[in-house]
């Protein structure tokens, strides 16, 4: 079975500059499907990944050959309409011939590789990353949440027994953080952030406006807007780029909650 | 009572004229009849005419003046294009 | 629990805020839009928006939304609630018993770039066979309406000539009078993504905008020209074309008319446009025009993005002409990443152009006064067109206040707050004895209406919009019209009371009948535009799929053809008197001139227009920051809150027109656009003094 790559149509003309990468990725990408990171239109790379030879350009990720296969590899910080970032681990992958389990997102493909998706191994691995995440995520919201970071949850098989088994429970997290309400659309629920700077990105690579940073770090790095200013006073214009790449619901549309934004966790109001 | 304020139409005539100006004096003609015949309602044409023929417009560029007549002569077919001012065969 | 509502249906649709017409999925629950998610598919925006698009829509639902025809006798009385039938019948026979009184010629119908192609084409169907003449305006005719004459006297089609996707491409790309990052926003962060990608940028304009310098994106050259000098300047680009001898003799040889080059050559190489003599008169350093030009000319691919700060002079015409010009000399046309772009307001505005809404012209730029041209619709509609162009809009408020013209058909418009010269418009709409206003809320033109006509959203009709890249797309009804009937259901209603029989069933029967009348629409039809997503037109049997670069093999006509575009100054000046000049301009959160903007959250970020005045103007004035001032010009007053600006030079103020209580075109000229009768906003004298009281203070 032999799976190509459909995305990069009528991409005539020389060979690529900077500039005609970039229209070949927007060009790329569909409604419904998540390639992982941008379509590239470099030359036909062929490779194995689950037993399925795949031909995509070279330039892509093994993630977007992984999900051009039709393998669902989980992911959090990786989307088709930002570049890699590698920064979250839940899209490990075993290439055959590499040591370790190499995040799928942030390697290329090349030629002849083989690479498995699935696994007990990959599955516990990435089961274990996802969880440090669920750990600070309010156990509140988790059932009945639609989001990617949900969908996330469900892939790795870590829904099972919620919010009963939260494993927050007892643990450290960001739920003292006040919510931004400030921008009379959207708000910002730092209790939800995985800090995967999907919405920095965004705001930087998409808009164009560089309003966005993750301050601090590790355990205390959070989005901050302009000099750490609310939404509204910042930079910010208002694009939604961010919250259309946020995977957790931190970032969100008010209009999805009409009786307002209420947490209802740890004594939170 | 003239249709439109006649000031106006003047004003709108000679600007059309200060465009086709820098054309050889035959196009310059022709670009500014065939904006006034496209381009203008009938009865503002008229109302431009009646003030041409009552004060003879002084106030009027030469050329606009030239274009005016050659809208009224006209009774050949209507030419009716974009771009530059072509280079009529036969002015009357 | 603060889970969000899940939504229940997701419909595709369009964008009707701007030209950049980008793609949504608009997302209902239980019936109510809950959020518009900018579509990943759309080919205008993969996956963009701005805050308009995305956010802005609760204005569909505000409580002004008007939901039942009204009627009145006169603009004294108060409204008097009716039904469609009573609604159009009423409005028929007043527009008949004018016609009958005072001729044919004295009514006339707008259409509105708010609505959609089908609808914007039966408008002008209305008028040609319902009102039997030629009065139909849109109302591009104050913003773009010299793009279409200016592009089609050069390169002989009125439209952008390539796609929006395209500028990631470009080597070069040169901005002029236009602020895409505020007026076009997702096409302004695709043009920002060119620019750190390496592209370099040239601005012409007379504010340093956020277009200028924005973090990783800055232009290498600016022109803050000075205000009414657009045609000055790119004459003088012009000059340094053909002095340096920077063009490319090869395209122009090839591609046009040579002998108008050379004419052209004759008087753009003319001393008096080169750019040490150019420079003082428009406040520029000659250098940078030289910079400018070099730069421009070298590419290899330069593509050139424009906006009313072109359109909207004097020479408005005039100066999208030197564009055209300029392009050609330098070969810059008919590939990918260069050529020349209108960056166009409202959601519709290349629809209203491109359908046949003029007076002078049907569908696909084709004169009236062609009868081959005529002929193919009078077969199609079985009845007699009038051969004489119409009149356009401001000739017909010209003509109401000279007391000949009585009756007008405004659809999703509000000239009185968009059209320059408010009392001008405000007395010809007194005059009238028959003002009909289709519309979604009682607007400042509604005042002066006879009859009101509960209009519908974007969201709630099917129907399709073209926007500034000739992009076709589906508009779809997401919700039921509030007031029952989608506006082109009105219009064929008040057609058909006129006593024009006519019928759709969908709005896919008017695209059809466009297809069948109008040559570069040949090839579309709901069903295409459903498979493909979107079309580009032309569209037809050479491009069955649309066209995304025009011009690649030869230009309309055959020949490009080079215009002469001598610089004449505008009237308009500076004197003791008026010491300062006035020019207006959009910001990103707020819609042309509001109407529906006003009424959302998007005040959080604009709730008032605001003068911009460089600091040493304001001290000579006593004025700071937060005061208010008086803004006189020759022609009326109003007051604004000032801003000290270091976007402005010294010499020029600048604000924006989008709220009715400001009165911003209180100001503006009655001077326009030689071509096209296209209002001058962009110049204006005026004076600015601190008010005197606190009349009002604004937020
Ligand atoms: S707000 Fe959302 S997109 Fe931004 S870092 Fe947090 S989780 Fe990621
Ligand atoms: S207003 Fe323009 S840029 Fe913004 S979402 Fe709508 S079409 Fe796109
Ligand atoms: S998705 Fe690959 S590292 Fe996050």
């Amino acid at each position: 079975m032999s799976t190509t790559n459909p995305a990069p149509a009528g991409t005539a003309g020389t060979a690529g500059t900077a500039g005609k990468q970039v229209w070949t990725e927007l060009r790329g990408l569909r409604e419904g499907v998540d390639l992982g990171t941008p379509p590239r239109d470099g030359e036909p790379v062929t490779l194995t990944i689950d037993g399925v030879e795949t031909t995509v350009p070279a330039g892509s990720s093994v993630l977007l050959a992984a999900t051009v296969a039709g393998a669902t590899v989980p992911k959090l910080c990786a989307t088709d309409t930002l570049e890699c970032f590698g920064s979250c681990r839940v899209c490990l992958v075993e290439i055959e011939g590499r040591r370790g389990y190499p995040a799928s997102c942030t390697t290329p493909v090349e030629s002849g590789m083989t690479v498995r998706t699935g696994g007990e191994r990959l599955t516990a691995l990435r089961r274990g990353v996802v969880e440090l995440y669920l750990s600070d995520y309010p156990a509140s919201d988790i059932e009945g949440g639609w989001s990617e970071f949900h969908t996330t949850l469900e892939q790795v098989g870590l829904t099972d027994g919620l919010p009963a088994d939260h494993p927050y429970r007892g643990g450290d997290h960001h739920q003292h953080l006040a919510v931004d309400e400030s921008n009379p659309y959207f708000l910002f629920d730092p209790a939800k952030c995985i800090v995967c700077s999907r919405c920095v990105r965004a705001c930087q690579e998409i808009q164009g406006t560089f309003a966005l940073t993750i301050s601090g770090r590790g355990f205390g790095s959070k989005v901050a807007a302009s000099q750490d200013e609310s939404f509204l006073a910042s930079e910010c214009v208002s694009c939604g780029a961010c919250v259309q790449a946020c995977p957790s619901d931190a970032l969100i549309e008010k209009s999805l909650f009409p009786g307002g934004y209420h947490r209802a966790d740890s004594g939170q109001a | 009572m003239s249709f439109i304020d006649t000031e106006r139409l003047v004003t709108m005539a000679n600007q059309i004229g200060d465009f086709f100006a820098p054309y050889p004096h035959a196009r310059r003609v022709e670009g500014v009849r065939n904006h006034l015949r496209n381009y203008w309602d009938p009865r503002m044409r008229e109302a431009f005419f009646e003030y041409l023929d009552a004060t003879g417009g002084p106030d009027v560029h030469e050329h606009v003046k030239e274009a005016a007549a050659l809208v009224r002569a006209d009774t050949a077919p209507v030419r009716a294009y974009a771009g530059p001012p072509k280079q009529l065969d036969a002015t009357s | 629990m603060p889970i969000p509502v899940k939504p229940d249906n997701s419909v595709v649709t369009t964008c009707a805020y701007c030209g950049v017409g980008c793609g949504f999925k608009a997302e209902t629950h239980e019936g109510r839009v809950v959020r518009m998610v900018p579509w990943k598919e759309g080919k205008a925006n993969h996956g963009h928006s701005c805050v308009k698009g995305r956010f802005a829509f609760d204005y569909y639902a505000h409580p002004d939304r008007i939901r039942t025809p009204m009627i009145r006798a006169s603009i004294d009385e108060p409204w008097q609630e009716v039904d469609w039938p009573t609604a159009f019948a009423h409005a028929a026979s007043e527009l008949h018993r004018l016609q009958d009184t005072y001729g044919r010629g004295s009514v006339g119908a707008v259409s509105s770039s708010r609505c959609t192609n089908e609808e914007i084409f039966l408008m002008q169907k209305f008028a040609r066979v319902a009102l039997r003449n030629n009065n139909i305006d849109n109302c591009s005719r104050i913003c773009h309406s010299p793009t279409q004459f200016g592009l089609s006297a050069t390169l002989g089609a009125g439209a952008a000539s390539q796609h929006f996707d395209s500028v990631l491409q470009a080597d070069v790309v040169l901005v002029v009078g236009a602020n895409p990052t505020e007026g076009h926003p997702v096409f302004g962060s695709m043009m920002k993504r060119a620019v750190r990608r390496g592209a370099k940028l040239l601005v012409i304009d007379p504010r340093r905008t956020e277009t200028v310098d924005s973090p990783h994106c800055r232009a290498e050259v600016h022109l803050a020209l000075r205000p009414g000098t657009n045609v000055l300047v790119l004459n003088s680009v012009a000059h340094v074309v053909v002095t340096e001898r920077l063009y490319d003799e090869e395209f122009v040889r090839a591609r046009c008319d040579w002998d108008d080059f050379q004419l052209w050559m004759g008087l753009v190489g003319d001393e008096r446009y080169s750019p040490e003599v150019v420079g003082p008169e428009a406040g520029l350093d000659p250098e940078d025009i030289r910079r400018l030009a070099r730069i421009y000319a070298s590419g290899p691919k330069s593509t050139i993005y424009y906006g009313l700060g072109v359109t909207e002079h004097s020479q408005g015409s005039t100066g999208v002409m030197c564009l055209g010009n300029l392009t050609m000399a330098c070969g810059m046309v008919g590939r990918e990443g260069v050529g020349v772009n209108p960056l166009r307001g409202q959601g519709n505005v290349q629809g209203g152009s491109c359908l046949g809404s003029w007076p002078h012209m049907l569908t696909g730029y084709r004169f009236v006064t062609d009868p081959e041209v005529r002929g193919s619709f009078e077969a199609e509609w079985r009845i007699e067109l009038d051969s004489e162009p119409g009149l356009r809009l401001p000739n017909m408020f010209d003509a109401a206040t000279a007391g000949t013209f009585k009756g007008i058909y405004i659809q999703g418009e509000d000239p009185v707050q968009s059209d320059p010269n408010r009392h001008h418009v405000e007395a010809a709409l007194r005059s009238m004895e028959c003002v009909i206003v289709q519309d979604l809320y009682l607007s400042e033109t509604a005042k002066f209406a006879h009859v009101f006509l509960p209009g519908s959203s974007s969201l709630e009709k099917d129907g399709t919009f073209t926007n500034a890249e000739r992009r076709v797309s589906m508009v779809r009804q997401v919700v039921e019209p509030l007031g029952g009937l989608a506006d082109w259901q009105i219009t064929v209603g008040l057609m058909n009371a006129m006593g024009y029989e006519c019928h759709y069933d969908h709005p896919s029967e008017i695209l059809d009948e466009i297809a069948r009348t109008s040559p570069a629409y040949s090839g579309m039809s709901f069903e295409k535009i459903e498979k493909l997503g979107s079309v580009q037109w032309p569209c037809n049997t050479d491009a069955p799929e649309g066209t995304e670069v025009l011009h690649t093999v030869q230009f309309p006509r055959g020949k490009g053809s080079f215009m002469l575009t001598q610089y004449v100054p505008t009237r308009e000046r500076t004197d003791d008197q008026y010491p300062l000049l006035l020019t207006t301009g959009r910001i990103l959160s707020q819609y042309n001139v509001g109407t529906q903007t006003r009424r959302t959250a998007n005040l959080a970020w604009h709730d008032e227009d605001v003068l911009e005045i460089s600091a040493g103007d304001a001290a000579a004035r006593g004025l700071a920051t937060g005061d208010r001032a008086r803004i006189s010009s020759r022609y009326g007053s109003t007051e604004l809150t000032v801003r000290i600006s270091e976007r402005v030079n010294p010499g020029i103020v600048y604000t924006t027109f989008h709220f009715a209580h400001t009165m911003v075109n209180n100001l503006t000229s009655n001077l326009d656009d030689w071509a096209t009768n296209c209002p001058e906003y962009k110049v204006t004298a005026v004076d600015v003094v601190k008010a005197a009281a606190h009349a009002g203070v604004g937020s």
